[in-house]
């Protein structure tokens, strides 16, 4: 003990009651706040350090929890769903193909409308070895009634998984909840987190009370019983829908209530920088919207008036706080880690949302797809090119060409 | 299209060069206290480890960063900083072997170095043999800098502490205070004392080489064309891609070689090398820092070696070690029966230098408590 005191020393001036923590080790210590009580793990980069985070508290004894360490992603995500459904509190997180072979378990966990909280590390899907940063591994359960959110910073990742606690565990949503980071950008970069303290945290987050868990104690119940179509198909569909739709109330007051009972304070769907005049806008999730906003902040400076928008939720997706945040924007530019092969236009997952969000609106601006896809890092060089680009487009009225590949060799810069 | 804003120009930024295993603990310790001490200081600041470097893997040349921002400006690091142009404002050479070695990303130790960089080496080797090796294999062009040696682990065990002090004190991007300070955070307090001593017994020194100097940037030819015939990828234009990025002599070469999208076959394919010839793109030298040296007057030609050589390094019909695949593993040299393989460091063989600072495996073995 004398040693764990040693190494996780608390100074308690203002200023400095913050941790250089990477991505993984404050979504760690969200757990620990969480005091949740079963773990799944299974390593696989970038989520990793998750887990070793986690297993180093548990042997310090900082906290209390089951640890199950899995044979594959598939069991992995199986412990955790069962777990949940027994009543606990339950924690995992995987990357890359790891979601890819956890899949069943993983849109079973939300038909069963198990509160489990995922963490999942973006990384792109195997071309063998490829690490770099894509969301295609996340946006693959985007219709299966997981609760989806990006975290732009070790401090969201943080904050992030605590509230994603609070919402899925809502009478109203019972819905299992992803909280992205963006891999290496968000997962294994360090930056200063201030952790909540447990009682405030204890004050947001009271012990999970489970509606129907699997224990005689609360009578007969069955968990994911095989049912007729015929009979009962389409009403389950309904009430995994019905809580989706649920869910928008539960994260708009999750977030009052985290900056009630922790003081920081976050806006629920989109986090909008500089939209108040803007004619141009970029929007885009994650770690990235930090360097937009740095172009954008360079670009106001020399009269150009752009914004830029990041959404924290893609399941709900905000259509309402991003419809009206476009009334008056001329052209908009997507910034998007996906690909959608033979979608319409051959464009990416973000962009089709956010197209089919706004067909039906008065804001329909120009709209301008740039897929940063296969985990080539952009450069904040990129971010400016895409906004001369929205800007020429808008001025002519029409956009030469409107789904780009900023990073491809030959095509971009 | 040009772009007006750079990512990198409020940024101080310092690379971290070791070999997995051997130096990940260390490097871990090394760059986190310096974003620490930079944060206790008021300022915005970073490290990371880029994670495909398999730090769990030995030997493997890794990297770390640390990065400082002040005034604070808000973007997101490269996992892959790609050592091209001028960023890196200070380089922390662990392991000493990389300076005659190729870096993680297959770079030159210079690749990406700003012209007034802070180089400090963890080393035995005097000041004068670093910038010579600095300018025969480096690529260091035109570096006018400070450079600091010293024997790390003649201070400390963990020689994330003493490099810490020898890089602060050459660089003054954090102060002492500062670095003693983030000592007290995060609960190594008790190496005050050796991080006040290295600092005072340092002395950076300062180094002025042009590129008329540096041999590398002389022996250079004109780098290679690849041609992509008809707009569309054939074996033959996909192999000239391969064959310059494997001749590249700097990161920004190896990029340049790099092909378009037309130019990959369809389905994840690489070809590999024909019958008799080299792999030209894979070669895997740079995990190497102890070469085995065979006695041919004790070999008795049993071909153990070349049995158990895990990279298939080693001829069968004669026992000679291709040294552009050895990763100088050792495993050689232990079954041989008539103790005719012996391992010296690649300082010795490759440039006839001595150096002491050198550790194995067995070493960082005991060093993490094994």
């Amino acid at each position: 003990m004398s040693k764990l005191k040693a190494t996780s020393k608390t100074v308690t001036t203002a200023l400095h009651k913050k941790y250089m923590w990477t991505g993984t080790r404050a979504i760690a210590e969200a757990v620990k706040l969480a005091d949740v009580d079963v773990i799944a793990a299974y390593p696989i980069r970038p989520y990793t350090g998750v887990m070793n985070s986690l297993a180093k508290m548990l042997a310090n004894g900082e906290f209390v929890a089951e640890i199950i360490v899995a044979d594959s992603e598939h069991s992995q995500f199986e412990i955790a769903k069962h777990a949940s459904a027994v009543g606990a509190r339950t924690f995992v997180g995987s990357s890359g193909v790891g979601l890819a072979y956890a899949a069943e378990p993983i849109i079973v966990t939300a038909l069963g409308q198990l509160p489990v909280v995922a963490i999942a590390g973006c990384r792109a899907l195997d071309d063998p070895g490829n690490f770099g940063m894509e969301w295609n591994d996340v946006l693959t359960f985007r219709d299966h009634g997981w609760l989806m959110c990006w975290a732009r910073d070790p401090q969201e990742a943080l904050d992030m998984t605590l509230v994603a606690y609070r919402v899925s565990e809502d009478r109203r949503v019972l819905l299992p909840h992803f909280v992205a980071v963006d891999g290496a950008a968000v997962t294994h970069v360090s930056t200063p987190v201030e952790p909540p303290s447990k009682d405030d945290v204890a004050k947001f987050l009271p012990a999970y009370k489970p509606l129907y868990p699997l224990d005689p104690a609360y009578g007969p119940v069955t968990k994911a019983q095989h049912i007729a179509p015929s009979l009962i198909g389409p009403e389950l569909r309904k009430v995994v829908d019905n809580s989706m739709a649920k869910a928008e109330e539960a994260i708009q007051e999750a977030w009052e209530a985290y900056s009630r009972f922790v003081g920081r304070e976050y806006p629920p769907f989109i986090e909008s920088k500089f939209m108040e005049d803007a004619e141009i806008a970029l929007v885009t999730m994650g770690a990235y919207a930090k360097d937009a906003t740095h172009v954008a902040a360079r670009l106001l400076e020399q009269g150009v008036k752009v914004g830029v928008m990041r959404l924290r939720y893609f399941r709900p997706f905000p259509k309402k706080e991003l419809v009206e945040a476009l009334s008056r924007v001329k052209a908009l530019g997507v910034i998007d880690f996906s690909y959608s092969f033979g979608s319409a236009d051959a464009s990416s997952v973000l962009f089709n949302e956010v197209r089919s969000a706004l067909y039906e609106s008065g804001s329909r601006p120009l709209l301008m797809d740039f897929m940063f896809v296969g985990g080539r890092e952009p450069s904040v060089g990129h971010f400016e090119q895409a906004v001369r680009l929205l800007q020429r487009s808008a001025e002519k009225g029409k956009a030469e060409k409107h789904v780009l590949w900023p990073t491809l060799r030959s095509e971009g810069s | 299209m040009k772009t007006l804003i750079s990512k990198y120009d409020q940024l101080n930024w310092v690379i971290i060069h070791g070999r997995g295993v051997l130096n990940t603990g260390h490097g871990s310790t090394l760059t986190h206290t310096l974003a620490t001490a930079a944060m206790l200081s008021g300022r915005e600041s970073y490290y990371y480890m880029r994670y495909d470097d398999s730090p769990e893997r030995d030997n493997i040349p890794m990297i770390f960063y640390t990065v400082i921002g002040n005034p604070r400006i808000e973007i997101t690091l490269h996992e892959e900083v790609e050592p091209v142009g001028e960023i890196f404002n200070a380089i922390v050479v662990m392991e000493p072997t990389i300076l005659i070695s190729q870096t993680s990303q297959r770079a030159l130790l210079f690749d990406g170095a700003k012209k007034d960089a802070v180089l400090v080496v963890n080393t035995s080797l005097s000041p004068k043999e670093v910038i010579g090796l600095v300018k025969k294999r480096c690529l260091a062009q035109n570096w006018s800098g400070k450079l600091v040696t010293l024997r790390a682990r003649g201070y400390d065990a963990n020689i994330a502490f003493p490099l810490l002090a020898a890089l602060t004190k050459a660089w003054k991007v954090v102060s002492l205070d500062d670095l003693v300070n983030a000592l007290d955070f995060s609960g190594a307090s008790s190496k005050a004392g050796v991080v006040r001593k290295v600092y005072s017994e340092v002395e950076p020194v300062d180094v002025r080489i042009s590129a008329a100097e540096a041999q590398m940037t002389r022996a250079r030819k004109s780098r290679q064309t690849c041609t992509l015939k008809k707009g569309k990828w054939d074996l033959n234009s996909y192999r000239s891609y391969q064959k310059a990025a494997a001749k590249a002599l700097s990161y920004a070469e190896r990029i340049s070689a790099m092909p378009s999208w037309q130019a990959l076959p369809p389905g994840l394919i690489e070809f590999g090398p024909l019958p008799g010839e080299k792999n030209v793109g894979f070669t895997t030298s740079f995990a190497r820092y102890l070469r085995p040296m065979v006695n041919k007057t004790k070999c008795t030609d049993c071909k153990l070696c070349s049995l158990y050589c895990p990279d298939g390094a080693i001829n069968f019909d004669r026992v000679e070690v291709d040294l552009d695949y050895c990763k100088g593993c050792g495993i050689c040299a232990r079954v041989c029966p008539s103790k005719a393989i012996s391992m010296t460091t690649e300082f010795l063989a490759a440039e006839g230098l001595s150096e002491k600072e050198i550790v194995t495996v067995e070493d960082s073995l005991v060093e993490y408590g094994y």
